[in-house]
């Protein structure tokens, strides 16, 4: 049985670079910051049943699917929630994560409601994205990787309509 | 031209503002508009009309006519009436050949009434018939409003929420906008004026100069900031619009010097601007009437004033010299004046109260439109409910007495009582289909001004009563807006895999597939094909499909949604399928590799990955098999490694074994490569040697960097559809369409009929001898290359086309795949292939025409 190995990117030697989705859009940019690197696992089961870890935080999407989201290790959590009895999925290299400050840029990229996150739906324009409130007027978004590109250049050019 | 200063103006007269008007500079004070400074400069003409290039003036200062439409700053079509002034403004005069005093084209107004109406160019302009194509470049240099300007500005979107929405800023909507405010936060007021700006109402958000647009599902109201379109979805909507003051129909009635009541309070008490020496004031209820007072106090003499609720008029129409205003001809007498204020009656403004739902009932009392039965969540306050007193409805059309001049309905089309009575008289008798014939209510007004007045004549015209003909169908935008407001920032959705930035730093040539850029090739395709035939290339299939089953069910699952058999697929084992719908269809196809009793990983089409992923999760929806299906395209780049050197390159970054024992054709391993943990497919789309290695997409760049220092070749999609063309591999939705079967694509061999079901099975097996054409490989000797999409004849007749062709360097000729009637699908066929004007002979070749056996990917 395979032990999806080939799925984390963690999982690689040490001397292999990992290269961000965001990293060519983000590069030099302050007001929105990379955080693609984040832990992310898919879960499928009961979701209830799922112990969460110091630094870990659930998101969920249906009652029986949900993306956890670690500081930690991606490959250790799969490997204890497998052990739990549910399925998980190293997602850490299919979602890009970008920081971004201000409710004002946040609503010019989607239409989720701040006050009701964390929320999967629409950003820049029909892309499927998860928004949380990591805090105070910060907010995370996670995108598909290979839409990380162009959500970061969006929310750059959002973020410099803001500031004129 | 000021009347001395007086109390609450609002213009103050300490602060000077200057603008150019076209040579001319402009001095306004501070408060003024665009358009109150021009008046106040001694300019009456404002606009030509539309189609008649007939002078207009200001009509009814509060934006909502074309009369005083100019370009600004480069942008076209701007309400300068109630555009403030800015200093350094450029303000240009458009839509006139010369001037605004002498414009040539207004030579339409005096010979054209009769060449010219009501849809007269495509009635009076076919023939010849060849000359069209002049007479459309004229129609369209002469038509149109303003230019748009080179001038690229900044639009901006931004969602935003409300628990209250007010849309309208007078008295009732502020009101409403307090209360509100009383029961908690979250209320926002929206008007179109300036004059709120910086208002300051307790608990409310205020916002100035925003308009608007229309209700949409949802309650969402969109509303024009500028150059910020805020996206609104309020729990409750007040709509506080008011109501619209209308024009008559009389002859004469677009003179300069005819106006609406609403101008002339906005000229004296906001501008302290003197509309006229001598008016005559006509109205149909109270408040028109009120503008007496207020012209006396700026020293108009008032010639006469007509109620007509006491004294309903016989005739009246309006004579001018040089378009402006000089006398009035009512029942039989003459008054000379330079001012007519008219009032037909205030319309509720209810566009957005029937966007979102509301019911239009007619009023004939008082001859106007008032909205009912207000959808849940949307709320009406002040004149818009129909709360506008006493009026009387005015006559459709008040005749003049001889020889008078046009009557106009619609000022922004220039549609006159003429047009539409010939509407009528060709059979346009409905209202919804002359509004589309005579353009009637489509104008920059978008009816605020003509709907009540075509209806009305619409009615007399008809025998019917205004009740009856209701009203067309409201619809946003409720004000003008501009294009690129709607439009936005340009953000292009573009899907780029891990190794996107390798190809751009290679210098590939990118093209669209589907939302993905991906490489067209690296400059040389030819170069490309020949590295993977003779050493050794890779390709970026990132953009492939790629779902894991999981699950005790899984292989019972892929064993009845495709048709040929998985249940006895060994682990590390690699199987080829094609999905069909239920009626048999090809959807998709791509490889299933079992990497565990109950764990499969599927690949699909590039463009497959959502709709493949779906199809699997609704048909376990209906079995309810304990499998999941999880999509992880984006979790995983692809490379496919191939070439007669594949195996020694691959061989040098593992430590594990490829030898074509450990992984033989068709098999699945996982392998570290590079030091990244790879799932390694020996799969052959390109017809050689090849190793699809599946691994975590953050490694991609490390990955292609370290494969491409072994030596192999980057090749892009171009050479890639030569190399599968050569071994006749089919590309589903380029090869198939939606009508293709497995038995008409030559696929006959792959569905299992001893399977106790699979999803299209019945179709499979009704279709047996029903299969119409046949997907076949041909080539061409001559070397001419077909266009894909070319018709396939036999005998002069239709019977086929191509889907694919190319020129293969390795065959030494023209190949491709092409549908043809099941007869020519013969070896040797002959084809006669119609492209671009020339007929191509063809030859129909069943079998690979490279490498047929496959040794060379088993190799």
């Amino acid at each position: 049985m395979s032990t999806l190995d080939f799925l984390s990117p963690q999982a690689a030697a040490s001397d292999v670079r990992l290269v961000s989705p965001l990293a060519r859009a983000l590069e030099g940019a302050q007001s929105v910051r990379d955080v693609s690197s984040f832990g992310k696992v898919e879960v499928r089961g009961v979701l209830d049943g799922v112990e969460l870890e110091p630094g870990e935080e659930l998101v969920r999407i249906t009652p029986s699917r949900g993306v956890l989201l670690t500081a930690g290790s991606a490959g250790a959590a799969c490997a204890r929630l497998r052990a739990a009895g549910l399925r998980a999925y190293d997602m850490t290299g299919a979602l890009a994560a970008l920081e971004l400050d201000g409710e004002r840029l946040l609503r010019r990229l989607t239409d989720l409601e701040p006050e009701s996150l964390p929320a999967a739906g629409a950003v820049a324009r029909g892309v499927p994205g998860i928004v949380q409130r990591v805090g105070g007027e910060t907010f995370r978004i996670l995108v598909p990787q290979e839409l990380g590109h162009y959500v970061a250049a969006v929310a750059l050019d959002a973020g410099e309509g803001l500031a004129r | 031209m000021r009347l001395p200063p007086r109390a609450g103006e609002r213009i103050d007269r300490s602060r000077n503002i200057s603008f150019r008007y076209g040579t001319e500079e402009v001095v306004a004070f501070a408060g003024d508009t665009i358009g109150s400074a021009l008046y106040a400069g001694g300019r009456r003409v404002f606009s030509r009309s539309f189609k008649y290039h007939r002078p207009r003036g200001l009509l009814c200062c509060t934006g909502h006519c074309p009369n005083c439409l100019m370009t600004v700053d480069g942008v076209p079509n701007v309400r300068v009436c109630v555009e403030p002034v800015r200093a350094g403004a450029v303000v240009k005069a458009q839509n006139v050949l010369g001037s605004l005093e002498r414009d040539l084209m207004s030579v339409t107004d005096r010979i054209g009434g009769p060449f010219t109406p009501v849809g007269f160019y495509y009635r009076t302009m076919i023939r010849p018939r060849r000359a069209w194509p002049l007479y459309e470049r004229l129609l369209r240099n002469a038509a149109g409003l303003g230019r748009v300007g080179g001038r690229s500005r900044r639009f901006d979107t931004e969602h935003r929420r409300a628990r209250v929405l007010v849309v309208g800023g007078g008295r009732a909507g502020r009101e409403a906008a307090l209360a509100a405010a009383a029961e908690g936060p979250g209320v926002v007021l929206v008007d179109e004026g300036s004059h709120l700006a910086g208002a300051e109402l307790p608990g409310v958000e205020v916002l100035a100069r925003a308009r608007a647009i229309g209700i949409y599902e949802g309650g969402l109201v969109p509303v024009d900031a500028g150059e910020l379109l805020l996206r609104f979805r309020a729990q409750r909507v007040v709509i506080a619009t008011g109501a619209l003051e209308q024009p008559l129909v009389f002859p004469g009635n677009d003179l300069v010097g005819v106006l609406l009541p609403s101008a002339v309070r906005r000229l004296v008490q906001d501008w302290s601007l003197a509309p006229g020496r001598r008016a005559v004031v006509i109205a149909a209820e109270s408040r028109g009437l009120d503008v007496v007072p207020i012209l006396e106090d700026a020293g108009v003499e008032i010639a006469r004033t007509i109620d007509l609720r006491e004294r309903p008029l016989g005739t009246l129409a309006a004579e001018g010299h040089k378009g402006r205003l000089t006398r009035l001809a009512l029942d039989g007498e003459t008054i000379d004046c330079d001012l007519a204020v008219v009032s037909g009656g205030r319309q509720p403004a209810y566009s957005l109260l029937a966007q979102a739902g509301a019911r239009v009932e007619y009023d004939p009392t008082r001859g106007i439109f008032v909205p009912r039965e207000l959808p849940p969540g949307i709320e009406a306050v002040g004149a818009v409910t129909g709360e506008v007193g006493a009026a009387v409805e005015p006559a459709a059309l008040y005749a003049g007495s001889g020889r008078t001049g046009k009557s106009f309905v619609c000022l922004c089309e220039d549609v006159t009582d003429k047009d539409l009575a010939r509407a009528v008289r060709e059979g346009f008798d409905s209202l919804e289909l002359a509004k589309r014939y005579t353009t009637v209510t489509m104008g920059p007004c978008q009816g605020k001004l003509c709907q009540v007045a075509s209806n009305r004549l619409y009615a007399q015209r008809t025998g019917t009563g205004s009740a009856a003909i209701g009203t067309t169908t409201a619809r946003p935008p409720w004000a003008p807006v501009e294009l690129g407001l709607l439009a936005g920032r340009h953000h292009e959705p573009t899907r780029r895999s891990a190794i996107h930035f390798r190809h751009e730093e290679a210098g590939a040539e990118m093209l669209w597939a589907g939302q993905w850029q991906r490489p067209h090739s690296y400059g040389d395709a030819a170069g490309e094909v020949r590295a993977v035939h003779e050493s050794l290339g890779v390709i970026d299939v990132s953009t492939l499909g790629k779902l894991l089953v999981e699950g005790p069910d899984a292989a019972r699952f892929l064993e009845r949604l495709y048709p040929n058999r998985f249940a006895d697929l060994r682990v590390g084992r690699i199987r080829y399928g094609v999905l069909t719908s239920d009626g048999g269809r090809i959807l998709d196809d791509g490889t299933v590799a079992r990497l565990g009793e109950g764990l499969f990983y599927v690949t699909t089409t590039s463009s497959g990955s959502d709709s493949v992923c779906e199809w699997f999760e609704w048909w376990n929806a209906i079995w309810g098999y304990d499998v999941e299906i999880v999509n992880v395209t984006g979790a995983l780049a692809a490379l496919n490694l191939a070439g007669p050197r594949a195996r020694e390159a691959l061989g040098r970054l593992t430590e594990g074994d490829v030898s074509n024992e450990a992984i033989g054709y068709l098999d699945a391993r996982e392998l570290r490569v590079a030091g990244v943990p790879c799932l390694a497919l020996r799969i052959g789309f390109v017809g050689e040697l090849g190793y699809e290695l599946h691994f975590a997409s953050p490694a991609g760049e490390h990955l292609w960097d370290r494969l491409v220092a072994e030596g192999a070749r980057p090749f892009g999609l171009e050479p890639q559809r030569v190399l599968r063309l050569e071994k006749q591999h089919v590309i589903v939705g380029q090869d198939t369409d939606s009508e293709s079967s497995l038995l008409s694509a030559g696929m006959g061999w792959l569905p299992k009929l001893d399977k106790e079901e699979f999803v299209g099975k019945w179709a499979v097996e009704l279709g047996q001898d029903r299969v119409r054409e046949r997907l076949v490989g041909f080539t061409v000797r001559s070397g001419e290359l077909p266009k894909e999409g070319a018709q396939v004849l036999v005998g002069g007749q239709p019977a086929g086309r191509v889907t694919s062709a190319r020129y293969s360097e390795r065959v030494g000729t023209v190949v491709g795949l092409a549908w043809v009637r099941p007869d020519r699908a013969q070896d040797g066929s002959e084809l006669a292939i119609r492209s671009d004007g020339a007929t191509i002979a063809a030859e129909v070749a069943l079998a690979p025409f490279y490498d047929p056996e496959g040794e060379r990917l088993r190799s």
